[in-house]
């Protein structure tokens, strides 16, 4: 039968991650004829690009997520007898959500919007009519893009720009929407700076940063690998680093080596900015080390390479986060959400 | 790039094969040649450099000890020029200069011995050139009736014939020595130049036994630093690492993480270190590849943090492999320590330079010039050396065991002449 070939295929990818990190999740690739039925062809879709990470980021996921949900909403039909507050949830949204968390597991943004979604949908009234229902989870989700996703990204890029002086050369590592944001806007702004790229030669996101950033005409320094970081860090003014997620304990998580970076710019007395949505916040979840929330790179999983996709910087090594609310420390964590 | 034997060791090979059939001169510009390329690195151009003045020693004219002196000098100043990143030449070239200088000093007192006249100018002479410090084992400084140097071979003693000729070349070498140091230290009859030579080849010969025996006997100390159940981060290993942690796998069962900087996509067909893993897996010890140069995510599971020192500076600091200070920092933010490995003769009487830390590598085995990112649109800097500050290193294991940061200067002191640590084989002068 199918079921034990799900099984052996999946103890075969395992079995080469090291014991000591056995505990971690990670992507993977579910073949299409062993989704589950209930399954939405646009939810199947974006699964699919996120177990390939050619979906990647925490927000994109949640945008493309939202989207995806979106259509759920408009093609559910409440079965006769039920009411969407009660039916919704458990069998349409439910076997979605639990298929995305196989694809990959969840980002904190798409945890946080989907209990928002949820607080919803309970919030309806058991006798509430379907269209009603549905047209407040539509409106809910139109907004959730704009002010947590689009307008957010403006704010951030808007404040975080203004650290920007001229004459700065600002280090980054990687690449991150938000930081690629701020300089764009820094530089839309008037500000002339220049802009130090440290690379993660597993990844090269920075590459195609500093190519998008070379067009806008700022002056950039790469530097493929973390080799020579110090030497880098002296030589910046400040350095701005984009996180993925940040934890209740003000912890940052974020790619891989980000807290290298961030220990390199505090030993050397550098600003370090943290650019965060506040969805990325997460309330309950504390985490000093990297190994307690991590994902394993499926893509760097053998017996000849082990890769971790995250890493989390302490907040005594960040001196400031900027979210599209406040800008604060990185322990006070936003009250927004 | 990771430092695999494969790659430089078959340039090594022909190198000291070719010294023996070629003249001096173009042995010489034949290493230089490998050291422009870099086909001769780190350990390696230690024992290249060994080999070189072992042939200046052995086969330039010299007929005084000044002149020797300056022989090794100036060869050893064009190799270090030829390969600034590499510091480790001039320790050579001061060890090989020291040891001219004490088998220089030891025959003159041998000669004072016979001498009453000369003994009082000499033993003026003995203070006012500076005294080595701290007796050293190995060399010790000079001292008029002193024991055969531990490392070198018992036969320097055999008596000197004494004849007049002798008698007035001591007293020479006295006064050139209180008046300058340019004129002639000593023209000393052929059968004592013939001494000296045979006397300085044999102290070459040691310090290349030294440097090939670093390795095990650093990895003798392995058991003390690795534990049963230990997580060991192995940074980039060199050849010193691979045989201390395959001494250490004899007697303990750890688990070792590689990190290597190599690039995934540029490595093409075997695994990075797959030899190393293959002989730890065989003792029971596992290994696991890690595929980033970020370390803080690992450093919670790590217990200790293993690399090579490509030089030991005087205040402590290392000159490392690219990277090596990413982990070293990471382990001091997890208050993890961090053990670098190098023999004495990779310290380095310097200070750090730094230009040495952050030396620029090739570029275009990162970033394909044919992707469209142009050379002129971006300026893209691979550093291939890093510099590693004391306060981050625990324990400098070296092959005369583990030392701590604040007893270096003392071996520095045993292993230099202080005339020869101040000079600097960059410079033009």
């Amino acid at each position: 039968g199918r079921r034990p070939s799900i099984l052996i295929v999946e103890k075969d990818i395992r079995s080469s991650i090291p014991e000591c990190f056995s505990h971690l999740p990670m992507a993977k690739r579910i073949p299409l004829s062993q989704v589950h039925k209930d399954v939405h062809p646009a939810v199947l879709s974006i699964g699919q690009q996120m177990s390939t990470f050619a979906i990647k980021d925490s927000i994109s996921r949640l945008e493309a997520t939202l989207k995806a949900f979106r259509k759920v909403i408009e093609s559910y039909e409440t079965p006769k007898g039920n009411s969407l507050s009660r039916h919704f949830v458990p069998h349409a949204l439910n076997p979605q959500i639990e298929y995305l968390t196989e694809c990959r597991p969840m980002c904190f943004s798409m945890g946080n919007a989907i209990r928002l979604l949820k607080a919803k949908v309970n919030s309806f009234d058991i006798d509430t009519p379907e269209d009603e229902a549905k047209e407040g989870l539509l409106e809910m989700i139109e907004l959730f893009i704009n002010e947590r996703i689009t307008l957010a990204e403006f704010v951030i890029a808007r404040n975080a720009a203004k650290q920007i002086q001229d004459g700065d050369l600002v280090l980054t590592y990687g690449s991150h929407r938000l930081v690629e944001k701020t300089f764009l806007r820094a530089r839309g702004d008037g500000r002339s700076f220049s802009v130090s790229i440290i690379d993660d030669p597993y990844d090269r996101g920075g590459q195609v940063m500093a190519t998008t950033l070379r067009k806008a005409g700022i002056r950039v320094f790469y530097s493929p690998n973390l080799g020579g970081l110090k030497t880098h860090v002296e030589r910046a003014t400040n350095v701005i680093l984009g996180a993925e997620a940040i934890f209740a304990n003000g912890s940052l998580h974020a790619a891989a080596g980000t807290a290298d970076i961030a220990v390199a710019a505090t030993a050397a007395s550098k600003k370090v900015i943290a650019l965060c949505e506040t969805i990325n916040f997460d309330r309950e979840r504390v985490s000093v080390d990297a190994l307690t929330y991590n994902e394993i790179d499926p893509e760097q999983n053998s017996a000849e390479s082990f890769r971790l996709l995250y890493d989390t910087t302490r907040d005594h090594y960040i001196t400031g986060v900027i979210t599209e609310f406040e800008t604060g420390s990185g322990n006070s964590p936003a009250q927004a959400i | 790039m990771a430092p695999s034997q494969t790659t430089y060791s078959p340039s090594m090979e022909k190198l000291v094969k070719s010294l023996k059939g070629q003249t001096l001169e173009a042995s010489i510009e034949s290493f230089i040649y490998l050291l422009k390329r870099r086909q001769v690195k780190g350990d390696d151009c230690a024992d290249a450099t060994a080999h070189i003045l072992r042939q200046v020693v052995a086969k330039s004219k010299w007929s005084d000890v000044d002149q020797l002196l300056s022989r090794v000098q100036t060869v050893g100043s064009r190799l270090a020029k030829a390969a600034p990143h590499e510091p480790i030449i001039g320790n050579i070239v001061r060890r090989v200069m020291g040891l001219i200088r004490d088998e220089a000093s030891e025959d003159r007192n041998a000669d004072d011995f016979g001498s009453e006249a000369a003994s009082d100018i000499q033993s003026l002479a003995t203070a006012i050139a500076p005294p080595s410090h701290s007796g050293p084992p190995q060399r010790p400084g000079p001292v008029p009736f002193r024991p055969p140097p531990l490392t070198s071979v018992a036969s320097f003693h055999i008596a000197k014939p004494k004849s007049m000729f002798n008698l007035l070349s001591v007293v020479e070498t006295a006064e050139s020595t209180i008046t300058a140091a340019s004129t002639p230290l000593s023209q000393a009859a052929p059968t004592s130049i013939h001494a000296l030579r045979s006397e300085v080849l044999d102290g070459i010969e040691e310090i290349m036994d030294e440097i090939s025996q670093a390795d095990d006997q650093i990895a003798g100390f392995a058991d003390i630093q690795i534990f049963p159940g230990d997580y060991v981060l192995a940074y980039l290993p060199s050849r010193t690492v691979e045989r201390f942690l395959v001494k250490a796998a004899a007697k303990r069962k750890f688990t070792v993480f590689l990190v290597s900087l190599e690039n995934p996509n540029t490595t093409t067909g075997e695994a990075p270190y797959a030899a190393l893993r293959k002989k730890l897996s065989s003792s029971g010890v596992k290994t696991i590849s890690i595929a980033s140069n970020g370390l803080m995510a690992y450093m919670a599971r790590i217990n200790k943090v293993v690399f090579s020192a490509r030089v030991v500076y005087q205040n402590g600091g290392l000159l490392v492999d690219s990277g090596a200070s990413v982990a070293a920092q990471a382990a001091k933010a997890h208050s993890k320590p961090v053990i670098a490995l190098g023999g004495v003769y990779k310290f380095c009487p310097e200070d750090p330079s730094d230009e040495i830390a952050g030396e620029a590598g090739d570029s275009s085995t990162y970033v394909s010039y044919a992707e469209g990112l142009k050379l002129d649109s971006l300026e893209v800097e691979n550093t291939v050396a890093d510099y590693v500050p004391p306060e981050l290193v625990d324990v400098y294991l070296t092959n005369l065991g583990p030392q701590t940061r604040h007893h270096l200067a003392a071996i520095m002191a045993d292993h230099y002449k202080p005339e020869d640590v101040g000079f600097s084989f960059l410079s033009n002068e």
